[in-house]
């Protein structure tokens, strides 16, 4: 009997006011040195060339998804994940220069750019926080501030102003600055890491991340290398998809959390995965088997730390966007919404510019004429685009020749990208993703005006959030969400590729795929949720829990795991000794004394009981994942 | 060229894209205190969920002037009230849901919605047959079932022979169909159908699947109370209506911790290591222990269901949800896919075929579920639905093309059983569109008069908000 089953659907789903003390600074471990050579690299872009009018229709899709009358052969498309296919020749282009737009643009001040009430090295204190409310509420109210704010010369005077603030809300975590940093602008601190920044200081650290392409990637490298549809060109990725329609997003997904893992371009992975979910395009979804890719690589990455106003340009531009959200099907004789109205809604001004319906259906009527071909390429229809005058918030042109209405649609969403609202909402999200859930608006007003007098540019805006007092004091309010969770594991641990790297990723993916945080395949154009609320069941803790002993123990084959034994380095004399190495190796800091005795109760053993052998008798494969299933791993 | 594209309407299902699109809830956030002893709590209101209900209430509403973040609209917090798991099964992690909640009667928040997806296009014109219909014998020389064939039904139609597992229960009033079901998508695509009918919304601006919506009307509950079967999220549950997705109540437990008492004494670390610190985390924390602890009740208790279960992934996902049923965990939504309708060739007549295998699958698993459940099969409404029904006349390989008018089944109690309901606009060539079955039934008709009748859910238009609903009159 022909494999007849239909796949199941795409899948297209701070706090309290703490009352601990804070704990005491650690000191340094003592650990290897990092390595830094210098190697340029070169993004991998490429064109699409097409000819030809052609939509798939959805018969068409299905067909390639292996539903339907069969192939001539009589199989089925079945997924197959992991086999390997001749290396293609990877075409690799520079980046090609994109037309400048044209826009206001005033040009920040870098580093010296002061807020009105913040100055240089003199503490701008903020009375923040709120104490407890009445009726016995102790809520965090986050929102209001967080024990001190403004803006500083520089990331490490904005943090050497926090570290002599009293936080609003502290937590278990270490306010140690460099740790804070690498929690927030990677996906986790390494040993490796730890030491590279405290060797060269906050703010050349900062500067260097801003430049990924100056850092050697050699593990980013080596996640292309096991996924080469990633890197591919159109042509290639043809012949590559032939047998396995799902191969490209398959292997994207992969190669993500291979990058979030591996990748020295830390703060680039992180920016990749914030602009992926704020211009959200599933993966997998039907019209990204041949497309998907390409919209990672030249819409989100290419632009990543570039200007917004690029980046959204070339959405509205891919074949990927096009068709994830109906533009690619929008007709001048029968519009479709669902582009104009995201664009508007998700991507832009969102609901506080307080857009109408008449609005949106203006949006979509400027934006039609984008369509994709046959050949899977984007271009522009003039037959197919509304003409007449347009009118969309504060935005009107005649629109009045059809040949100029993909121009018409670029003046557009540069007023869109360049829009107050815009700004406020990207600074908010972006607050929320690097300060707290709640962010105070002090530091959502500042990253509104950079972004403003940036013109869109995303480098000076991070460079005034990392400036921000704000942005150190918020250490630990932040709760990893199951990506961020298992990605962070896996760094701390030390696991890197092995022998089946592509299948390790896969058990991974798998992984997360149940837990709901499978990066990129996020079914609505909205994106993850970036709370930790959300992320709060006891499916999703439970989940994290799991995969912490996923990975100590090593059950996705094909990755290199260490040893647990081999966290604690020299053997230590006692049990109490081991527990603060590990402690120190693993999470950074030292535990409470309740929290370390919790685990000497697990071990059955005291502070001073000698250790006989590194494995502690095997509990040490126990051991390991309960250090990481405690609050110090669990929040950033 | 080929513009191959039919003009799409605004607002309709687009081609080739998957969800997306707002959802204008404008639900506020809401934060409930992290630490109410339970006295304090009962203080404000008849029982418990209705008491923490008012807390959540009143502090939406002092909030919702503060609410800032418009576009997470759609999404509210939820805390734990520490402290709850000690009452009792019910409260094992109690959550305070939503602002949006119905003060149901008590009774029909005890029943469970199993919702059992048919992936693939289930020809339902060859599982509820219209008795010796001339039009459908005619249209389907080699698949067409005759007359002789069919098990009683009701006048008009006749069962598989295939489905007799189920007969019982069809003739005791359990079991009940819906003929000639539609959406508002009229692609005849596997992924834009489901998409439509998991969404329950015609436009694809809805972010949420109708389970979420509908898990948000029936109001708080256990830990256990959404469970997807299987291993994702399905796209009706999609949304802030926290659920398990597990294959299996075993599934829920922590992993690799080695021997049973290494197992508890990770548990009890994992217990200490939050302890003792104020923050959301430790609640999450809680939550998930006390859950743990449910489960790994559950689940060491050996499961003796009452009549064998079929082999096979389907079957034990049922028994599981009958173990779940039977353990009062508070289960009130279960989802569970079964692939394999997708019949273009070979579907068969009732000596062989991918249909009749299928079938015999499908009503072995079915009718064990409901044997198992014995009376508790009246606190349960299984529903089946598959996302479009397939050609009346059969394709060149014996099988049948992807259609319109399907089937939906009902199991389990308050059915008026034993029937099929709704309109049958009949099989002659005039009544038919584009050459297949209708659709004259909406299928949130049906999915709302279970929402209403069975489970108490009043306002049906925050579920299913572009529908005028009509009764059917499947439930009593």
């Amino acid at each position: 009997m022909a494999d007849r089953r239909s796949t199941s659907p795409r899948r297209r789903a701070p706090s309290a006011a703490p009352s601990v003390p804070v704990p005491p600074q650690p000191t340094s471990p003592d650990l290897r040195a990092a390595n830094a050579p210098l190697v340029d690299l070169i993004f991998p872009n490429r064109s699409p060339n097409g000819n030809g009018q052609y939509e798939p229709t959805g018969a068409d899709l299905d067909r390639a998804a292996g539903f339907g009358p069969p192939a001539h052969d009589g199989q089925h498309r079945r997924r197959l994940f992991g086999r390997r296919r001749a290396a293609a020749t990877t075409g690799y282009r520079p980046v090609m220069d994109k037309p400048v737009r044209r826009r206001r643009v005033l040009l920040g001040l870098g580093t010296g750019i002061v807020a009105a009430g913040g100055v240089g090295g003199a503490a701008a204190l903020i009375a923040g926080g709120i104490g407890t409310a009445s009726s016995g509420n102790t809520r965090l109210n986050t929102a209001a501030g967080l024990g001190a704010a403004g803006l500083a010369d520089s990331p490490s005077a904005a943090a050497r102003i926090a570290a002599a603030a009293t936080p609003a809300f502290p937590t278990p975590l270490t306010r140690d600055a460099e740790l804070h940093l690498l929690r927030r602008a990677t996906f986790g601190p390494t040993l490796v890491d730890v030491v590279a920044l405290k060797q060269m200081g906050i703010d050349a650290w900062l500067e260097r991340q801003f430049s990924p392409q100056n850092i050697a990637d050699p593990g980013g490298d080596a996640v292309l290398a096991t996924f080469p549809t990633v890197s591919m060109n159109m042509d290639a990725l043809r012949v590559a998809l032939k047998d396995n329609d799902n191969l490209a997003q398959d292997e994207l997904g992969r190669a993500t959390i291979g990058r979030q893992i591996w990748s020295s371009r830390q703060l680039f992975e992180v920016m990749v995965d914030f602009w992926t979910n704020h211009l959200n395009v599933q993966n997998p979804f039907d019209g990204g088997s041949d497309s998907r890719t390409a919209y990672d690589n030249e819409v989100i990455r290419a632009h990543a730390l570039g200007r917004f106003g690029d980046m959204l340009a070339a959405s509205a531009r891919s074949v990927a966007m096009m068709r994830y959200l109906d533009n690619a099907s929008s007709r001048k004789k029968s519009v479709n919404e669902n582009y104009g109205r995201e664009l508007l809604e998700l991507h832009t001004v969102g609901l506080d510019a307080k857009y109408s319906e008449v609005d949106v259906r203006q949006s979509a009527y400027i934006m039609t004429g984008r369509m994709v071909d046959r050949n899977s390429a984007f271009y522009y229809d003039k037959n197919q685009h509304w003409t007449g005058a347009v009118k969309v918030l504060g935005f009107a042109h005649p629109n009045t020749d059809a040949a100029q209405g993909l121009e018409v649609g670029e003046q557009y969403l540069t007023y869109l990208a360049t829009h107050p609202s815009t700004a406020r909402r990207i600074a908010f999200k972006l607050a929320r993703r690097f300060v707290c859930d709640d962010p105070p608006q002090t530091i959502v007003d500042r990253l509104t005006q950079s972004y403003l007098d940036n013109g869109t540019a995303i480098i000076p805006v991070l460079r005034t959030l990392f400036s921000s007092v704000e942005f150190w004091m918020s250490t630990g309010l932040k709760t990893r969400r199951p990506l961020e969770n298992v990605v962070a594991t896996a760094r701390i641990l030390g696991v890197t590729p092995g022998t089946k790297t592509a299948d390790g990723l896969d058990g991974i993916h798998d992984m997360l795929n149940q837990l709901g945080h499978a990066p990129l395949n996020w079914g609505p154009p909205d994106g993850y949720p970036d709370v930790g609320d959300y992320w709060g069941s006891a499916h999703a803790t439970l989940g994290m829990w799991n995969s912490h002993r996923q990975l100590v123990l090593g059950s996705n084959k094909g990755l290199t795991y260490p040893k647990p034994e081999t966290f604690v380095g020299l053997q230590p004399a006692t049990v109490g000794q081991y527990l603060d190495t590990v402690a120190l190796r693993l999470v950074h800091q030292p535990m409470t004394a309740a929290h370390k005795q919790a685990l000497l109760t697990f071990l059955g053993a005291k502070n001073d009981t000698a250790v006989k052998d590194l494995r502690l008798g095997g509990k040490v494969d126990q051991l390991i994942p309960l250090v990481l299933d405690s609050v110090y791993h669990a929040l950033r | 060229m080929t513009d191959a594209v039919e003009p799409v309407e605004p607002g309709a299902v687009g081609s080739g894209a998957v969800d997306r699109g707002a959802v204008a809830s404008g639900k506020g956030r809401h934060r409930a205190p992290s630490r109410w002893t339970l006295s304090e709590l009962r203080r404000h209101g008849p029982n418990l969920p209705e008491a923490a209900l008012r807390v959540a209430a009143d502090q939406v509403t002092t909030h919702l002037a503060s609410e800032k973040a418009r576009w997470d609209k759609g999404f509210t917090r939820r805390r734990v009230i520490a402290g709850a798991g000690a009452v009792g099964v019910a409260a094992l992690g109690t959550q305070i849901v939503t602002t949006r909640y119905s003060f149901a009667d008590p009774a029909t928040n005890t029943r469970t919605l199993v919702v059992v997806f048919l992936r693939g296009g289930m020809d339902g014109l060859s599982v509820v047959v219209p008795t010796a219909d001339a039009n459908l014998l005619k249209a389907r020389p080699s698949i067409g079932i005759q007359a002789a064939a069919l098990l009683p039904g009701d006048s008009r139609f006749g069962l598989h022979p295939q489905l007799a597992p189920l007969l019982p229960f069809w003739q005791a009033g359990s079991m009940a169909a819906v003929h000639a079901i539609s959406s508002p998508d009229v692609s005849r695509s596997h992924f834009q159908a489901q998409e439509c009918f998991e969404r329950g919304t015609a436009t694809v601006a809805t972010r949420t699947g109708w389970l979420d919506r509908a898990l948000t009307a029936m109001g708080p509950g256990s830990t256990f109370r959404a469970i997807a079967e299987g291993e994702s999220t399905p796209r009706s549950m999609v949304g802030i209506e926290q659920k398990l997705v597990l294959d299996g109540i075993e599934a829920f437990d922590l992993r690799s911790t080695g021997s049973t008492s290494n197992r508890d004494k990770t548990i009890a670390a994992l217990q200490a290591l939050y302890t003792g610190f104020d923050h959301p985390a430790a609640a999450f924390a809680s939550t998930t222990l006390a859950a743990l602890n449910s489960a790994h009740k559950i689940a060491t208790t050996p499961y003796k269901p009452v009549g064998p279960y079929p082999g096979g992934g389907f079957a034990n996902r049922l028994r599981d949800v009958a173990r779940l049923v039977k353990s009062k965990v508070g289960l009130r939504v279960a989802t569970i896919d079964l692939g394999g309708w997708d019949m273009h060739t070979n579907l068969g007549n009732v000596n062989g075929g991918d249909m009749r295998n299928n079938l015999d699958g499908f009503a072995k698993a079915l009718a064990a579920f409901a044997t198992d459940l014995g009376p508790s099969l009246s606190d349960v409404t299984l529903v089946t639905m598959t996302e479009f029904g397939r050609r009346v006349q059969e394709n060149g390989n014996a099988g049948l093309d992807h259609g319109r008018g399907g089937l939906m089944m009902l199991l389990g109690g308050g059915l008026v059983g034993g029937q099929v309901h709704g309109k049958w606009p009949g099989l002659a060539p005039g009544a038919l569109d584009n050459g297949d079955l209708a659709g004259p039934n909406d299928y949130r008709d049906v999915l709302g008069e279970v929402l209403q009748r069975g489970f108490g859910v009043g306002d049906l238009s925050k579920i299913f908000p572009d529908h005028p609903y009509t009764r059917i009159g499947v439930l009593r």
